[in-house]
């Protein structure tokens, strides 16, 4: 125990000797495809030299066409049908699509719809969130494995120390925080379960791991933790269904919520209802704080390499989140901003400025290559060279604000708050940088690892924000107020979207006559970070980001698969096209341009 | 530390080991004989089949095709609660190969789905429509073309269970205009003569008990489950969500919601008028519900949009064709480009009579045939041109003796 | 005076109780139809649904009721006539209908000045009449396919799968409807657009003067004042 103890509280950056990718001067393509636990279909090509990624290209694999799917149709149906691009973030799109129809209709939300909605988003989050870190990116850097090693005893006191070391943390945030409160896990039953599964010999969803990517040596956490981590993994799987159970309870059901349309809410509550709610908050604020915060504070030291690649531009875009009674963008909880870290600015965004470029997306040229999604028109092509990435290689396309990539995701939001100033992150950021022996140094937080820290430092803040939420709902009830919803004012208009999905900046726009919608636009998070390059060549954000990532195991990058997954790609939200100059071209299903 | 109770891992030893008590397994086990029509009596022996893997050390391997999807389905697996996800993939079934959840990536994992693929006996799910749009080119994953890696994958399959709308007759990608060819994995799979047997679960996304009762169905019985018409599990798809909804009563009271946020909205009245399209949606929902039974669209005041309808072999017949608008109670009739309800097909039917009789009252009016009508004819016409073969003489000879 | 007399042979009383009858199914299938389309007042789902249910089979069995009396029950050759014949003679084709079925066309589009003979029905209310239990069956057919408890009856789950689905289903069920509103506007304005009387002795059998008429000669023969004045 005293070991993994003194690792543990001296988090000092490790003394690192040249990297086995420089020593074997590992150079040629590398290629990852599919890049899995991520939502969608993604490819990521490298070209490698001297163990270092030289140049990057990520492709995202499947189109759909939502926007041609949606026109016709009401903006009832829009939100119904539009938060079907993605069952991860489905409520993000719902709301998305639900403030550009009320845009359209001229209306704002009751209050109690505003405090209903930030509830059911702040729930996807924290699914979103548990999920992403625990179960997704999780296996990047914990070997469950390697958790057969650990020693029950050694387990239970890392567990504790780790809850010890995160409490300066966690209470300067949430000062009535009780960490007695936290429950230890059964880390015994979880390992003999473990070695239950591994008794048995089949692989599933280990078959194909990479635990042994480079000299077997990247997965660096002592088995102790490997076991805790393995141990809460099962636990988030749990946590981010009580998350969904949240959002099914407000929404319906979860994925794909129902009860957010165009007006305002069809949930109605009750004191039983609002119950089933709190107590739900309750128990995941809990756990964000005994568990999520403590792992990650633990996890950090052993991988402080990864806080030295994956930076990308150190620009980034949020809309903003989480609506305050302004309704304005930069008041909200999330607030807006668009953020030059080079800089350390911070500014307010215009919906004018963003434009999309296909010039290396399966879009034909000859519909134009860039244009606002206002007057977008671009039309899907299979070229004849087929995917060729010094030609066109993605089904995504490029936005670009100002002409520049921008970030998209949780390191955005935290970073345009804390730039503006609000306590908590400036405390949170501060006290995190400050455990890792960076204090001020904000600009760590744009790397692989950065983005690590900044989504869960979100997560601990939207789980404490939940409760308020449901306080300030409590309140504004027995106020007598009894408003869900709005009336249209008329059916005739046009209006954006532009809110936060858990991964990011996300943009609906409809342009509806007699309630019916003659267009309609999305832009992702993820196809802001997943884009190609555009016209000038310019990489796409996690195309610059992987260059520069030390690469180990040519077959089993796994230092650029955590860089990939640091965005929290959303493939199937990504790609997706504006309006086509006719919509002939759809009915054929093969290319009328040729195909290889 | 290791014990000899837990190398031999019972199922129920390793659920406890997870604060899953015995009573909430059975409790589980018992929704499993629900949804697949079983009786009570038959809790043990769903035990039983869910033990078989951890008994027998012998897993049955899965393999989780995403195609088109938006990996809701994935998702909405890793909301079932006891046994949850991790219970499914570690104790359960062998899942040697999902986009979402596998640890490995790339080149590790293709080839982990090869090696299954080459062993066979193993069941395949598949999440997403299958795009056969630019030739199968609107969907590639590790450089073949999705149209082939399902043709693939499906035939040494034992069965194919299509896991929500998208993958049984192509879902809202494949509603109007159907930009990337999306096809129904039945569909498709039949249009390349592979006759793996196919399960199809609708529903955006799918209810992930469902999936299990259908994988325990397997395990139990050896068989899959009886299937409809549109093959889908009979006893899961056999009643609409209007049979068995909870507020089903207030509909037979006339009591309905009118607009959403309203007082009847408080009171949990029916949805009809909203447009819940649940009378003509068929589906367990309202019975199994969501989110481990935490909730499901209509108690919480969403109109049901029908999102389990399916029509698998029949193209436009996804459930956003089908029962959009979503909130009205119109139901739409197509007739060529023109898109109206029927309600209008009939009111303007309505008006033209009454618009045509009330020009006819006047011109019948004008005529002098109103009130008493009109003289009657001496004899009929044909009488008239064929005195010869006059059917009743009797009126020309009474003209002709005038 | 240009009616024919309207004898009560026309329409012995038990025809006149089915007419009643098919009246009185016919408004509230109508209203209970359309408030099942759509609600639009509270409170009253439970009983249109039941309502449209009972009436939909007393409907129905009123229907089958009429064809089997028909072959029973004497009624009246034709208007101004007592002599009377079986019943189901009067729906087959009649020689006095023979070759004006073109003729009552033209009466009715004004394009001829006198009013056409004919039997018991003329040629295109004869059709439009023969019609009605043809879709009184199928609109059964159809509304039974609707019904939960016999839906799923191979005979009517047959029909639900070949129309498409219950949703195609109901559509139709909702257009016969409007069939059977637009039949009864029409049978309301012909029947009432030349006086009172047929309505008279349809629902009251009160019986009016006027001109008699002879079913073998297809002639008029004179006049029944019936205490009638002659205008």
């Amino acid at each position: 125990m005293p070991e993994s103890n003194e690792t543990l509280v001296a988090p000092a950056p490790v003394v690192d000797n040249t990297p086995l990718g420089k020593k074997l001067n590992l150079s040629g393509k590398s290629v990852i495809d599919p890049i899995t636990r991520i939502e969608g279909h993604l490819r990521i090509e490298m070209e490698v030299e001297g163990g270092v990624v030289k140049n990057a290209w990520a492709s995202g694999g499947l189109f759909r066409g939502m926007e041609l799917i949606l026109e016709g149709r009401e903006p009832g149906d829009a939100c119904y049908v539009a938060q079907r691009i993605c069952g991860v973030c489905p409520v993000s799109h719902c709301h998305a699509s639900c403030f550009a129809g009320e845009g359209a209709y001229g209306i704002q939300i009751p209050n109690n719809a505003r405090i209903i909605r930030n509830l059911l988003e702040g729930a996807q989050f924290l699914h979103s969130h548990i999920l992403w870190f625990y179960n997704l990116t999780g296996l990047d850097y914990v070997n469950p494995i390697n958790a057969l090693k650990a020693d029950i005893a050694d387990t239970a006191a890392l567990g504790l120390e780790s809850i010890k070391n995160s409490t300066p943390l966690v209470k300067a945030l949430m000062p009535d925080w009780n960490f007695a409160d936290t429950q230890v896990a059964d880390f015994a039953g979880v390992k003999n379960r473990l070695e239950a599964f591994a008794a048995n010999g089949q692989l599933s969803i280990f078959s194909g791991n990479w635990f042994d990517s480079g000299a077997g040596d990247e997965y660096k956490l002592p088995p102790e933790l490997d076991l805790i981590a393995t141990t809460h993994y099962l636990e988030a799987l749990q946590m981010q269904a009580k998350a969904s159970q949240i959002s099914g309870i407000l929404g319906g059901k979860m994925p794909h919520v129902m009860a957010s349309v165009p007006g305002g809410t069809t949930f109605y509550p009750t004191e039983q209802r609002l119950d089933d709610v709190l107590f739900r908050a309750i128990e995941i604020r809990d756990w964000v704080a005994g568990t999520l915060i403590p792992d990650t504070l633990a996890v950090a030291p052993f991988y402080m390499d990864d806080f030295g690649y994956g930076r990308g531009y150190g620009k980034t875009v949020a809309w903003g989140v989480f609506d305050a009674p302004s309704r304005k963008p930069e008041d909200r909880y999330l607030p807006a901003g668009i953020v030059d870290m080079n800089k350390l600015t911070c500014k307010m965004w215009d919906e004018k400025l963003i434009t999309e470029d296909t010039t290396h997306a399966y879009y034909d040229d000859a519909a134009g290559t860039e244009a606002n999604p206002r007057q977008g028109i671009t039309a899907p092509a299979w070229p004849s060279d087929g995917y060729n990435v010094n030609n066109k290689y993605s089904w995504s396309k490029s936005p670009r604000y100002e002409g520049e990539p921008l970030e998209a995701g949780p390191l955005s939001r935290v970073l345009s708050a804390y730039l503006q100033g609000n306590a908590f992150f400036k405390k949170a950021v501060d006290a995190v940088l400050q455990y890792l022996g960076v204090p001020g140094r904000v600009d760590v937080l744009v790397s692989t690892m950065g983005r690590v820290a900044a989504r869960n430092i979100e997560c601990l803040y939207v789980a404490n924000l939940m409760i308020d939420w449901i306080n300030e709902l409590c309140a504004a009830l027995k106020g007598g107020d009894t408003e869900f919803f709005a009336e249209p004012e008329t059916t005739t208009g046009e209006g954006a979207g532009m809110w936060e999905a858990p991964r990011g900046a996300i943009y609906h726009y409809e342009k509806i006559k007699n309630n019916k919608i003659q267009k309609y636009q999305i832009i992702i998070p993820t196809t802001w970070n997943v884009g190609p390059r555009d016209k000038n060549g310019t990489p796409g954000p996690i195309e610059q980001a992987l260059i520069g990532v030390p690469v180990n195991d040519m077959n089993k990058p796994i230092q650029a698969l955590r860089t990939v997954h640091s965005f929290d790609p959303c493939i199937a939200c990504a790609v997706h096209i504006t309006e086509p100059k006719t919509g002939k071209k759809f009915t054929t299903v093969t290319s009328p341009w040729g195909v290889r | 530390m290791t014990t000899h109770e837990v190398t031999a891992p019972a199922l129920t030893n390793m659920l406890e080991a997870r604060g899953v008590t015995r009573r909430q397994f059975l409790k589980f086990c018992g929704v499993v004989a629900a949804s697949i029509g079983l009786t009570e009596a038959a809790i043990p022996d769903i035990a039983r089949a869910l033990e078989i893997g951890a008994t027998s050390g012998k897993l049955a391997p899965v393999i989780w095709l995403e195609q088109s999807s938006c990996t809701g389905c994935t998702e909405s697996l890793a909301q079932v609660g006891s046994p949850d996800v991790a219970t499914v993939v570690l104790e359960l079934l062998s899942l040697n190969y999902s986009e979402t959840l596998s640890a490995g990536a790339g080149h590790s994992v293709e080839q982990a789905k090869e090696d299954t693929i080459n062993a066979g006996g193993y069941i395949l799910l598949i999440e997403g429509a299958v795009m056969e749009g630019w030739d199968g080119n609107a969907l590639r994953i590790a450089e073949e073309k999705g149209t082939d890696i399902v043709a693939h994958a499906a035939q040494n399959a034992v069965a194919v269970v299509a896991t929500g709308s998208c993958a049984v007759d192509g879902g809202f990608c494949a509603a109007k205009p159907n930009p990337a060819g999306a096809v129904g994995v039945q569909a498709f799979l039949k249009s390349r003569g592979i006759n793996t047997p196919v399960v199809n679960l609708p529903a955006c996304p799918v209810n992930p008990e469902w999936i299990i009762s259908v994988v325990v169905d397997y395990l139990l019985l050896g068989k899959l489950p009886d299937l409809d018409k549109y093959g889908r599990p009979v006893l899961i798809f056999g009643q609409t969500i209007h049979d068995n909804c909870p507020r089903r009563g207030h509909f037979e009271n006339g009591e309905f919601v009118y607009r959403f946020g309203s007082e009847e909205e408080a009171k949990g009245y029916c949805l009809y008028p909203v447009g819940c399209k649940g009378p003509q949606t068929y589906s367990n929902c309202p019975i199994v519900r969501w989110n481990d039974g935490a909730s499901w669209c209509v108690e919480y005041g969403a109109p049901c949009a029908g999102c389990s309808c399916a029509n698998p072999l029949k193209a436009g017949g996804n459930w956003v064709d089908v029962n959009a608008p979503f909130q009205k109670r119109h139901r739409v009739v197509k007739i060529g480009s023109w898109i109206t309800q029927p309600s209008t097909i009939g009111a303007i039917v309505g008006g033209f009579m009454v618009v045509a009789l009330t020009a006819h009252g006047f011109g019948m009016k004008l005529a002098g045939r109103v009130p008493s009508g009109a003289e009657f004819e001496k004899a009929r016409a044909w009488d008239v041109k064929h005195p010869d073969k006059a059917l009743f003489p009797k009126t020309l000879k009474k003209d002709g003796d005038e | 005076m240009a009616h024919l007399a309207h004898y009560k042979e026309a329409h012995p009383t038990v025809f006149r109780v089915t007419h009643w009858i098919n009246l009185i199914a016919m408004i509230v299938l109508i209203f209970t139809g359309f408030y099942i389309h759509f609600p639009f007042f509270a409170g009253f789902m439970g009983i249109a649904r039941g309502a449209h249910i009972f009436f939909g089979f007393i409907i129905l069995i009123n229907c089958i009721l009429r064809i089997i009396l028909a072959f029973m029950v004497d009624t009246a050759q034709s208007g101004g006539t007592r002599k009377v014949d079986k019943d189901y003679k009067n729906w087959l084709p009649q020689k006095q209908n023979r070759h004006q079925g073109l003729q009552w066309i033209k009466y009715y589009l004004f394009m001829k000045k006198d009013h056409p003979l004919s039997g018991k029905y003329g040629v295109p209310q004869k059709l439009a009449y023969l019609a009605v239990p043809v879709l009184l069956l199928f609109m059964g057919y159809t509304g039974l396919a609707l019904w939960a408890p016999t839906a799923d009856m191979a005979f009517f789950a047959w029909g639900t799968a070949l129309v498409g689905g219950i949703m195609n289903q109901r559509i139709i069920h909702y257009f016969m409807m409007w069939v059977f509103i637009a039949f009864t506007m029409i049978h309301v304005y012909l029947a009432n657009i030349e006086g009172f009387a047929p309505s008279k002795i349809m629902f009251f059998g009160t019986e009016h003067g006027g001109l008699t008429y002879d079913p073998d000669d297809g002639v008029v023969t004179g006049i029944d004042e019936m205490g009638h004045e002659k205008k």
